[in-house]
């Protein structure tokens, strides 16, 4: 075997045999560890979940949303304003809009109701790309698409049922218009989990099926959505729409990717912030304990080095040693930070990142990890343990040997 | 400098500073010691034996003076060939026992072997010799005890052992039979002489006169308040 193998080897060996001597220290410093990365883990994975959800969502959203505004509360929107804009150069489309919140009370849950006609818009037939099953609703009245989690809370199935499944139909839930009526709808489609974050509590329906839930007159509109030929013009439109429009709040996709964006910016940079400081303190904590050469590490030092050893030798075994200590920390850290938000929803998190008030329905994270993602974990936590501990060590390790064993 | 000298000590001084005081420990100290030669220092504590014995293997620096080993000064030598020099050619004897606690007695045996000419992984013949080197000291049954299950004693049998793991070409010993039982210690010398005769040096620091008149035919110098005083010739 090659000589340079063969030594690493060597002392590979010998830093394990120190790591098992000290087990006791070595294992604390490791639960320690891997509850730091496992923090910092999984709050990465978390915002970047949520950042790339929302940043997927949004893209499908028309470029420019017009809300009529009455003494500063938002109220539905003529659907004839859009007739006004029709002079604007650069307007592809405008097609009307209606959505309102719904709480239903046995369930103690809210869902977004959202209604739309995807032949009206001009990328509606790329709408089918978000859903995990079925299609979107068709030209047939009482048809929906629902979030994975309101599918799961209301234990729907997506129509047509299958001969065994055919009664009861589990495809059918009910939703109360203001008169008290019940409005019955048929799930015909999930939409994917990827886009939970936006989709995990909402109801989608043509725009009739909307303006007959909530009793909205066909000449009126929650909002007006307009869409654009040219992505870059977007800003320029809406203040021309604004003047146009002077009663109306006109909102762009950019303000809205930037609201998302500020309000996930923050609060990741607020517990970003906490979780540095947590691994800050114990890079602060190593550095201190391994600077702080006790005299039996001392001693040992000397007598390696009277045995023949080199400083390069001492320095590769502390090297060895702060390496599986950093790993196993990072494995078990990346793991558990994947579980926690796989399995667990991110429960440590999800009050900072997601909101503190309670969400209903709850909705799944899909993370995503990637190469550069471990990379730059890697380099936020291994790397500063490793230099907190190997640095010391080679302060240590270049005293005279007389000099370290008389301590 | 004879064609036959090993270790050549030339002048060699060493002052150790202790606050705003200085404490000369050897003095202008010169020695000449032929190859395969067995040399008792001996002399009281604080007379700066221990002190001689680390300039000699090349642990502590001297303020003055030249060590040279087959004719070259060890301490021009780099931090890399004083290591090699320390690890190849000189096996070392402390007056404690110098285990370390985490390996096994044959482990800090391999722990030079490891490290030696080949800087491999300790072969067969290696943890061979470890194993030989334990039984001649006693302890062939004590292979795989940590140092905490062997008494002092037995610790020091185990250093003592370890010096000779990669035939060096001098054993520097520093009281190496202090706490040993009056069997071990003869035990001991025994296997000093066994090397010797194979033409291993010694410089042995002692202040038992027994041990350094017990030796074949030993050279005996004796240290005082850091100078080589006397030279006595073979016991």
């Amino acid at each position: 075997m090659n000589s340079a193998l063969e030594k690493q080897l060597n002392l590979l060996d010998y830093a394990l045999a120190s790591l098992w001597r000290r087990r006791l220290k070595n294992s604390s410093v490791l639960v320690v560890f891997t509850a730091v990365i496992f923090l910092v883990a999984s709050f990465h994975l978390v915002t970047t979940a949520l950042t790339e959800t929302a940043g997927a969502v949004l893209r499908q959203t028309p470029e420019i949303v017009i809300q009529k505004m009455s003494a500063g509360r938002q109220e539905a929107i003529p659907v004839a304003y859009g007739e006004q804009l029709s002079r604007l150069f650069g307007i592809k489309k405008i097609v009307p809009r209606v959505w309102g919140y719904y709480f239903d009370e046995p369930f103690q849950a809210n869902y977004t109701v959202l209604g739309v006609d995807p032949a009206a818009m001009p990328m509606g037939e790329h709408l089918v790309q978000t859903l995990l099953a079925g299609a979107w609703p068709g030209s047939a009245a009482n048809q929906a698409v629902v979030g994975g989690a309101i599918r799961e809370l209301l234990a729907l199935s997506v129509a047509p049922p299958t001969v065994e499944d055919d009664f009861p139909d589990h495809s059918l839930f009910a939703l109360h218009r203001p008169d008290r009526s019940l409005k019955l709808l048929s799930t015909v489609g999930v939409f994917r989990d990827e886009t939970a974050l936006l989709t995990a509590d909402l109801i989608a329906m043509s725009l009739a099926d909307a303006r007959d839930l909530f009793q909205i007159p066909a000449d009126l509109a929650t909002d007006l959505c307009v869409y654009v030929h040219n992505p870059a013009e977007i800003t320029n439109l809406a203040r021309k729409i604004a003047a146009i429009l002077p009663d109306t709040r006109v909102l762009t996709r950019p303000q809205i990717e930037q609201t998302y964006r500020v309000v996930f910016g923050w609060r990741s940079g607020f517990a970003a912030v906490c979780l540095l400081a947590a691994l800050a303190a114990f890079v602060i904590l190593a550095w201190d304990k391994a600077s702080g050469l006790s005299p039996e590490e001392r001693r040992e030092i000397a007598i390696l080095k009277i045995l023949g050893w080199e400083t390069a030798d001492l320095l590769l075994v502390r090297c060895w040693e702060a390496l599986i200590v950093a790993l196993l920390a990072f494995v078990a850290g990346c793991t558990l930070a994947w579980l926690h938000v796989v399995f667990f929803e991110a429960a440590l998190f999800r009050p900072v990142l997601v909101g503190w008030s309670v969400i209903h329905p709850p909705f799944a994270l899909t993370p995503r990890i990637e190469v550069k993602d471990l990379l730059l974990l890697f380099v936020l936590t291994v790397l500063p343990y490793l230099a907190a501990t190997v640095i010391p060590t080679w302060r240590g390790a270049v005293v005279p040997a007389e000099d370290a064993l008389n301590g | 400098m004879s064609m036959n000298a090993q270790l050549v000590i030339e002048g060699v001084g060493k002052v150790y500073r202790v606050d705003e005081q200085t404490l000369a420990a050897v003095r202008e100290v010169s020695l000449t010691v032929k190859r395969g030669e067995m040399v008792a220092v001996i002399g009281h504590s604080g007379s700066g034996k221990t002190t001689l014995l680390s300039m000699i293997g090349g642990i502590a620096r001297p303020d003055s003076g030249r060590v040279l080993f087959n004719g070259r000064d060890i301490h021009t030598m780099n931090s890399d060939q004083l290591a090699d020099y320390r690890c190849d050619k000189v096996g070392f004897m402390f007056q404690f026992a110098s285990l370390l606690p985490m390996l096994t007695a044959r482990e800090n045996l391999l722990l030079p072997a490891a490290f030696g000419r080949s800087r491999g992984k300790p072969d067969g013949r290696a943890e061979q010799k470890a194993a030989e080197l334990l039984a001649l000291v006693g302890l062939g049954d004590r292979l795989a005890a940590y140092p905490a299950q062997l008494s002092g004693g037995q610790q020091r049998r185990v250093a003592i052992a370890r010096a000779f793991m990669n035939d060096p070409e001098l054993i520097l010993a520093d009281e190496p039979t202090g706490d040993l039982d009056e069997e071990t210690e003869q035990d001991i010398l025994r296997i000093f002489r066994e090397y010797n005769r194979q033409g291993t040096t010694f410089v042995v620091v002692t202040h038992n006169r027994q041990l350094a008149a017990s030796q074949d035919n030993p050279r005996v110098v004796r240290m005082k308040q850091g100078l080589l005083q006397e030279e006595i010739g073979p016991a």
